[in-house]
């Protein structure tokens, strides 16, 4: 075994007649960034989704740090517990547990899930905190924030668990165009960082300078894989030109 | 009707036709307790009254303990048949009808027909004079008939308190009633604006019930022949009624120290208190607190995935809803025991009421958790919650506040739900103000002294209310 964080082999999964993934193969390597762009609707969120079984596939296979599950057969619930706990979940919307405060949505999962000692919990959670810049909101409730502080403590939350690999939904799709910046910027670092990270993401640039591999998703499939100075930067299938071309000059 | 076919139910039940009074030795007596002077409570709430004494003495001649089950008296046939008593002894008229169902004894009270009229109308002196007058009877009595075929036009009235007043009123001329009726009032009451004014020669005779081949009756009338010949009948009489109820009236009613409504209404204030307290708010705080378990549970298996579990909550709250609370109440009292489970109003009132509260309670939690985001699922088990911790730490929380309103809706209701409790025995704020009333007829007062209680009460829980809003809105944008 190399040192992959993440292998997926053959992955499907249909919703009803709706096949979403027909066949989805790659791998991520250790403390590497790999956005996956491509049409809505081409299922770049549901093979994130299969990484944290928030979506079962149907077949195939996928290591997700130490946890392998051949979907083929069907997984105990344990099984999916220890494979989910490999990796935190960055939403969309956010997320937030409404009812908790900052530094609570932060330290829930540590604390109840992973039953660690309170003061590590919370001395580590205003460290991240820190780190995406929020610590003075620490007892603020989410409604008191704005969309991208409140996908910030999203990103911390996900975090705070120390996952193997740190998944992103499209995380700045919901926010307004100025608030998008610093949200990235967070993302950013965390590549620095060494982080591994898989994202599924719009913003073309930020995948050109942060990834070190891009899948380009259409219709079930991975059409095209490699780096971003090549899939992005001169990309070898039509389909994939078409959708940056459309994505770059809207009009 | 639903008494009817409740009695119909428990009827089916039979009983058998053992004497299980000396075998236990002790002699259960059904009595309403709010029927004065035959059974009702005194100023020290002790339970008294003609029959009250009259079933004692019978106990004593028997060498049994007698136990007092108060029951109202539209039920009290159907507690009869559901052996939750031996015998019943509030004023039980011997008729044949009667006599087909169940045992009856000899009579301990007889009474006759007798015109009540102000005490300054003297033209009427019999039935004769009856025709074109107006007369106030209760629709369904015999009273009723014979009024209307001496030419009477009937007003109809709830029951002899009212028909008199309407009489004190001038609103009606004449009320025909028996005369143990007549004499029960006049010695309560000391009224002496009415008086006895003829008789219509109609008998009336009153004596125990028990259930059919009880195997009671020998035993029964032996008593009462021997306290009716040692005189012992006549005294308890003379205490409660101011007259011997087999004659006539031969001393004018006692003069009666008689409160004002006003007295009534202060020295009531502590005894309902005291049943509102002991009574009405516990029965309300623990049916809710036990029906909102029962809802929540029905309620996760309204949204399980699990198909048996699904049909089985939908079939629970339609059940529920679908029927009558007072009806679920008389199930679990009345028609439970043929079933051979046996149960104290106290626990019977628990159980019906949180049953009740369950499945109306079930369907806004339901309906609350629905209203959380999937986001909010998905969120938990991306931090590791399982089904258990998502529902508790993130879901619950946040349900609980759409949930808050109109559960405290459901709680107020209850709250004024539990005076049905009064049917099944159990002493609560509106049998207590009944119990008060008895003794004085003055059911107005004591009827609205009750309301003003509920309503204080409800002011607090409204109060409650938008305090746990407010807590649970500190997380929300406004």
């Amino acid at each position: 075994m190399t040192d992959n964080r993440v292998t997926v082999e053959n992955v499907r999964k249909a919703f009803g007649d709706n096949e979403v993934l027909r066949g989805v193969s790659f791998e991520v390597a250790q403390g590497s960034a790999t956005t996956v762009i491509g049409p809505s609707g081409s299922g770049k969120t549901t093979l994130l989704r299969a990484l944290n079984a928030l979506d079962v596939p149907d077949a195939g296979v996928i290591q997700v740090g130490d946890e392998r599950i051949d979907f083929s057969k069907p997984a105990s619930k344990e099984q999916l517990r220890k494979y989910r706990a490999q990796s935190g979940m960055v939403f969309q919307a956010h997320n937030l547990f409404p009812h908790k405060t900052v530094l609570q949505n932060v330290t829930e999962g540590p604390l109840v899930v992973q039953k660690r000692p309170k003061d590590e919990v919370e001395a580590e959670a205003v460290e991240l905190l820190e780190q995406v810049g929020l610590a003075e909101k620490r007892d603020q409730y989410p409604f008191q924030l704005s969309g991208g502080q409140q996908q910030r403590v999203g990103i911390a939350r996900a975090l705070a668990l120390k996952p193997k690999v740190v998944l992103f939904d499209e995380p700045t799709s919901a926010l307004d165009p100025e608030l998008v910046g610093e949200v990235l910027s967070v993302i950013r670092d965390l590549a620095v960082e060494g982080w591994t990270l898989v994202i599924v993401t719009h913003e073309i640039q930020f995948a050109r300078q942060v990834s070190d591999q891009v899948l380009f998703t259409d219709h079930g499939i991975i059409l095209e894989k490699g780096p971003p100075a090549e899939v992005i930067g001169n990309p070898k299938e039509e389909r994939t030109r078409q959708f940056l071309e459309r994505i770059l000059n809207p009009l | 009707m639903l008494l009817a076919s409740l009695l119909l139910l428990v009827a089916c039940g039979g009983s058998s036709g053992e004497n299980q009074v000396k075998s236990s030795g002790v002699l259960r007596v059904g009595t309403e307790g709010v029927y004065s002077p035959f059974s009702y409570h005194d100023a020290n709430n002790e339970l008294v009254g003609y029959d009250v004494d009259v079933a004692k003495a019978v106990g004593e001649k028997l060498g049994v303990r007698v136990e007092f089950v108060e029951t109202p008296w539209d039920a009290m046939f159907a507690a009869l048949e559901a052996n939750r008593f031996d015998v019943v002894a509030n004023e039980v008229t011997i008729n044949t009808d009667r006599q087909a169902k169940y045992d009856l004894s000899k009579p301990y009270s007889v009474g006759e027909g007798v015109i009540v009229t102000c005490a300054d109308n003297n033209s009427i002196k019999s039935l004769a004079d009856l025709k074109g007058k107006v007369a106030a009877e209760n629709a369904t009595s015999n009273w009723s008939d014979i009024a209307r075929k001496a030419g009477a036009s009937v007003e109809a009235v709830e029951g002899f308190t009212q028909a008199i007043k309407l009489l004190n009123r001038g609103r009606v001329d004449v009320v025909v009633n028996d005369s143990i009726a007549v004499y029960a009032y006049l010695a309560e009451t000391g009224d002496k604006s009415v008086k006895i004014a003829g008789n219509v020669g109609e008998k009336s005779e009153q004596g125990f019930a028990a259930r059919k081949n009880s195997g009671l009756l020998p035993d029964l009338n032996k008593a009462l022949d021997e306290l009716r010949s040692d005189g012992t009948l006549a005294k308890i009489s003379q205490k409660y009624l101011k007259a011997n109820a087999s004659g006539g009236p031969e001393t004018a009613p006692a003069q009666q120290e008689t409160q004002s409504t006003w007295q009534l209404v202060l020295s009531s204030l502590g005894p309902l208190a005291k049943a509102a307290i002991t009574k009405t708010i516990p029965l309300t705080v623990i049916s809710f607190v036990i029906g909102i378990v029962i809802a929540l549970a029905v309620a996760l298996g309204r949204l399980s995935s699990k198909r048996v579990l699904t049909n089985i909550a939908r079939f629970y709250i339609s059940v529920i809803r679908g029927t009558p609370l007072l009806v679920q109440l008389f199930i679990v009292f009345y028609a439970l025991p043929q079933l051979g489970v046996k149960i104290d109003p106290w626990p019977a009132a628990i159980i019906a009421f949180s049953l009740n509260v369950g499945g109306y309670a079930a369907e806004i939690i339901r309906s609350a958790i629905q209203s959380i985001p999937k986001g909010q699922w998905e969120a938990a088990e991306t931090i590791g919650l399982n089904y258990v911790g998502s529902l508790r730490r993130i879901i619950l929380p946040q349900a609980t506040r759409v949930a808050v309103p109109p559960l405290s809706n459901t709680l107020i209701s209850l709250l004024k739900d539990t005076s049905l409790a009064s049917t099944i025995l159990v002493t609560e704020l509106l049998r207590q103000s009944q119990i008060i009333a008895a003794r004085t007829f003055d059911f107005l007062a004591l009827y609205t002294t009750a309301a003003v209680y509920y309503w204080v009460i409800c002011l607090v829980l409204s109060f409650g209310q938008s305090r746990v809003e407010r807590r649970l809105e500190r997380y929300v944008a406004r």
